[in-house]
């Protein structure tokens, strides 16, 4: 048992050579980027303490208290927020044997969560973090109609030989994902299975969501007269799943590119007055009018990935920065890859959004404290606030300029990554 | 001897302006002056003057250093920086079209592994709005291959990105080069039970086709030889569409542009290469850094694909944004292609940028961009710097080449202005969205 430990411990000092655990430690910055409602951009420090964040000071030559580690930065700012991605279930490899975002055969998996897919020791999942990413939502990928939930993780830390998905949890069901136009499409259509239309693919989600409102009906009924066991309702996992996206407890997540399937996502919205989010969203610009009315966050998708459909031909790189200008909540992610590179960068999507109308602290916003807030976990992440984990990345220049590095991450305190 | 060469360079460059001085009001001059001038082969020219007529550069320098002609036509360029034209050594505009839908996609003939007959050029449509995006990000010359599907994929194009047909695009008196891939790709016929199945089966393939053009010329150097001693019974052999071409390539006419990942497939290229002696470029080279040594000993250049993220398939797990430096450290020259659609012809002065961030010089990171693939092309004595005697192509920038917050204002092929950011409908091949003009909402503060 001790020599097992030893190995544990070995193991740690090889994976994490400069971790230096949970412990005080203050970060001076040139230019510190808070992201709360302060100024951005001034010197300044941020303390922090057992993993959380204590005390943002503004000012120049800060003297950090006694017994707390020094780092010197010159750009801090807080983890960053990736809204939906599939990283750690689809596999940096795409071999059969690491692809898990896809159950493409039932059109409706709203029973399954990507909590059974999540695999963190995934060479991608890893990678995310060394470009500052230190919270994701991962999600289930593109095939199915109703792909099933998705879950908000920590991209690293507690540290720990054998890392689980479920050391990493910040939220479970998070998101149930719904995917309209060509990808379901084309996993069913060309087998002449269902949906072979866009047509098909409204019908069956209108229809699961149909059903979920009776099974929840049928469950209070039951509930109200007295929860008789002979008389319970059958369970269906399916239904269950979907019950809790048309109460409001689990946010719906459409997954668009289209216009008109933007808009098919706004109708089945309103229709069951979902709480729900639009994602992708590729052509949002050309119908923000409508988006901004039904009061929908976006959570816009990466603009550097190749053009592989009909429906991204009209990719802008000004989309991000026109959403915004038309008042709707936008957060930047990077969403599913299906071949090289099989992961999107998404410091790097957001500086294209930053170098095309949406500006520095623009951009940034959209992959911390804009995401934290569509997301319902502001509580926790997305700036550098009193009492919020103290997930911190370190720039030695203008994060989004291209010759920049990443100079550290830090997960709930916990350097995670340093550059080498 | 470099000193030597600019002072000859700085009298031809007096001379030719002093002719065109003398030619009073000569309005097919263009003059753009004031901008931050990069001719990459020759240190950077704060305060620049850049003269051009007939498509050709003809004076280059120092503003106040040059005389500008009288009548000719003048640009304000202060405060933008002017580098020659970007030169892409590996794309697939025009030939996996945009949309992607099946119809536009012609990159791959998926009929059989060996096709050497095959001409790029066939299959190119100059209407693709790729090559529009392709300007709009800085991009005048570019090599257009077949994909990485097959072991000998066809006959590369070298083109200028103007014009609305081949004959336009194509650059006069090149032949193109040979694409070429190993590793993963070709494998896919293993998949329907055909060869290959097998990196070795790859290889053998390609010694086969080697092989069999090696016959195939000794058979024509004989008749020639026949036909030169007047030989009466010298018989014409046959001639083959794909090994004339392939002979092209034994002959040093021809260039393979070798699509290749891992490093031992990097190592089965120039094994090939050195058995039959051609001419190699190697393309992507996600681990040509761990055969550095191998590849600058045989002074063979790599053009790298800068991707996003390591993965997407097996042979790219072990992607660094440090290769290319380790590679220039090497002293291999490295080129940054596009490889577009995998990463987009917009943003190739990102690649290069990227290289930087790995650890790469600016110089190497901005020859990489310009000289190197020119010569990777043969094609240096035209393009790939600003130089008296070379083609008018060239990119006027906002800004710091290498900087995110930089855009191209305007792309010059051979005189010609071909891009230009203020023209609101090629301002959208830039962002995107050049099928939507008309819907697409009013601009508020994206162009800088």
């Amino acid at each position: 048992m001790s020599l097992r430990f030893l190995q544990c411990a070995l193991l740690v000092t090889v994976a994490f050579p400069f971790s230096l655990g949970a412990q005080n430690i203050a970060v001076v910055a040139e230019h510190l980027y808070t992201m709360d409602a302060g100024p951005q951009g001034g010197p300044g420090m941020v303390l922090i303490r057992d993993g959380k964040i204590e005390e943002t000071r503004q000012g120049a030559n800060m003297q950090p208290p006694d017994g707390f580690q020094v780092i010197h930065g010159a750009y801090v700012t807080p983890g960053l927020v990736d809204a939906d991605t599939t990283a750690g279930v689809a596999g940096a490899y795409n071999i059969p044997a690491d692809q898990d975002q896809d159950e493409a055969t039932d059109p409706n998996t709203a029973d399954v969560s990507v909590r059974d897919s999540l695999n963190p020791e995934d060479k991608l999942y890893q990678f995310v973090n060394t470009y500052g990413v230190t919270t994701l939502q991962v999600t289930p990928g593109p095939a199915n109609p109703i792909a099933g939930r998705a879950g908000i993780f920590k991209s690293a830390g507690p540290l720990s030989p054998f890392r689980t998905a479920d050391q990493l949890i910040v939220r479970l069901n998070s998101g149930m994902v719904f995917n309209l136009g060509e990808s379901p499409k084309q996993t069913y259509g060309a087998s002449h299975k269902a949906p072979v239309t866009r047509m098909k693919t409204a019908e069956m989600i209108r229809d699961a969501l149909l059903q979920a409102t009776q099974y929840q009906d049928k469950w209070d009924k039951w509930k109200r007269e007295g929860s008789d066991l002979s008389k319970q309702p059958t369970i269906e996992a399916k239904s269950a799943a979907l019950a809790d996206v048309v109460t409001g407890k689990t946010p719906a997540i459409f997954n668009v590119y289209r216009a008109d399937d933007i808009d098919t996502a706004i109708r089945i919205g309103t229709e069951f007055h979902l709480k729900y989010m639009l994602a992708s969203v590729t052509e949002g610009y050309l119908i923000r009018d409508k988006i901004k009315q039904a009061g929908v966050p976006c959570l816009v998708g990466a603009v550097m990935q190749p053009v592989e459909s009909m429906e991204t031909a009209n990719a802008t790189y000004e989309n991000a920065a026109l959403l915004q200008q038309a008042g709707i909540p936008v957060a930047i992610m990077t969403g599913y890859v299906a071949y090289v590179p099989k992961s999107r960068v998404l410091l790097f999507e957001a500086a294209i959004a930053a170098a095309n109308g949406l500006g520095l602290e623009g951009a940034l916003r959209a992959i911390t404290i804009s995401p934290a807030k569509i997301l319902g976990i502001d509580d926790r992440v997305g700036s550098l606030s009193k009492g919020k984990d103290a997930d911190v990345v370190v720039f030695d220049g203008d994060p989004f300029e291209y010759t920049s590095h990443v100079e550290q991450v830090m997960v709930q305190g916990t350097v995670t990554y340093r550059k080498p | 001897m470099r000193k030597k060469m600019l002072l000859w360079g700085g009298l031809l460059a007096f001379s030719v302006s002093l002719a065109a001085a003398q030619s009073a009001h000569d309005e097919n001059v263009l003059v753009l002056q004031g901008a931050r001038i990069l001719p990459i082969t020759a240190p950077p020219i704060a305060q620049g003057v850049l003269v051009i007529k007939g498509g050709k550069i003809v004076a280059v320098g120092e503003a106040g250093k040059v005389q500008i002609p009288a009548g000719a036509r003048i640009q304000d360029a202060t405060g933008k920086v002017i580098m020659p034209g970007i030169v892409d050594s590996h794309s697939h505009i025009g030939i996996d079209g945009n949309p992607t839908v099946s119809d536009s996609q012609d990159a791959n003939e998926g009929s059989g592994p060996i096709q050497p007959g095959l001409r790029a050029l066939d299959a190119i449509d100059p209407a693709d709005p790729n090559i529009r995006m392709a300007t709009s990000g800085g991009i005048t010359t570019a090599n257009i291959m077949p994909g990485s599907g097959n072991v000998m994929g066809g006959q590369t194009a070298y083109v200028k990105l103007r014009g609305s047909t081949m004959e336009q695009m194509l650059i006069p008196g090149t032949l193109g080069g040979m694409k070429m891939a190993n590793g993963t790709n070709p494998k896919g016929y293993g998949s329907r039970g055909q060869a290959p199945m097998t990196r070795m089966e790859e290889a053998a393939l390609a010694r086969g086709i080697y092989v069999k053009a090696q016959q195939y010329k000794d058979k024509w150097d004989a008749y020639a030889k026949a036909v030169a001693a007047k030989d009466k019974n010298a018989k014409e052999p046959d001639h083959d569409l794909g090994l004339d071409a392939v002979v092209q390539v034994l002959d040093g006419k021809r260039v393979v542009h070798n699509h290749t990942h891992r490093a031992d497939d990097v190592m089965t290229v120039l094994r090939l290469a050195d058995e039959f002696h051609y001419r190699v470029v190697v393309h992507h080279g996600t681990e040509s850094c761990e055969v550095a040594d191998e590849l600058a000993k045989r002074h063979i250049g790599v053009s790298f694909t800068m991707i996003d993220s390591p993965g997407g398939k097996p042979e790219t797990i072990n992607f660094s944004i440090s290769c290319p430096a380790r590679l220039e450290k090497a002293g291999v020259k490295v080129a940054f292609n596009t490889d577009d659609p995998i990463t987009n012809s917009r943003l190739l002065l990102r690649s290069a940028a990227l290289g930087v961030r790995g650890g790469m010089s600016e110089d190497a990171a901005m020859k990489g961009l310009t000289i190197y693939p020119a010569e990777m092309l043969d094609l240096q004595s035209r393009v790939g710097s600003l130089e008296v005697g070379k083609d008018a192509d060239f990119i006027v920038l906002s800004g710091a080449p290498l900087s995110v917050y930089t855009h191209v204002i305007e792309t010059w092929i051979e005189g010609e202005k071909v891009f230009d950011r203020n023209n609101p409908a090629d301002l959208r091949y830039a962002t995107g969205g050049f099928d939507v003009v008309g819907r697409y909402p009013q601009q508020t503060g994206g162009a800088q």
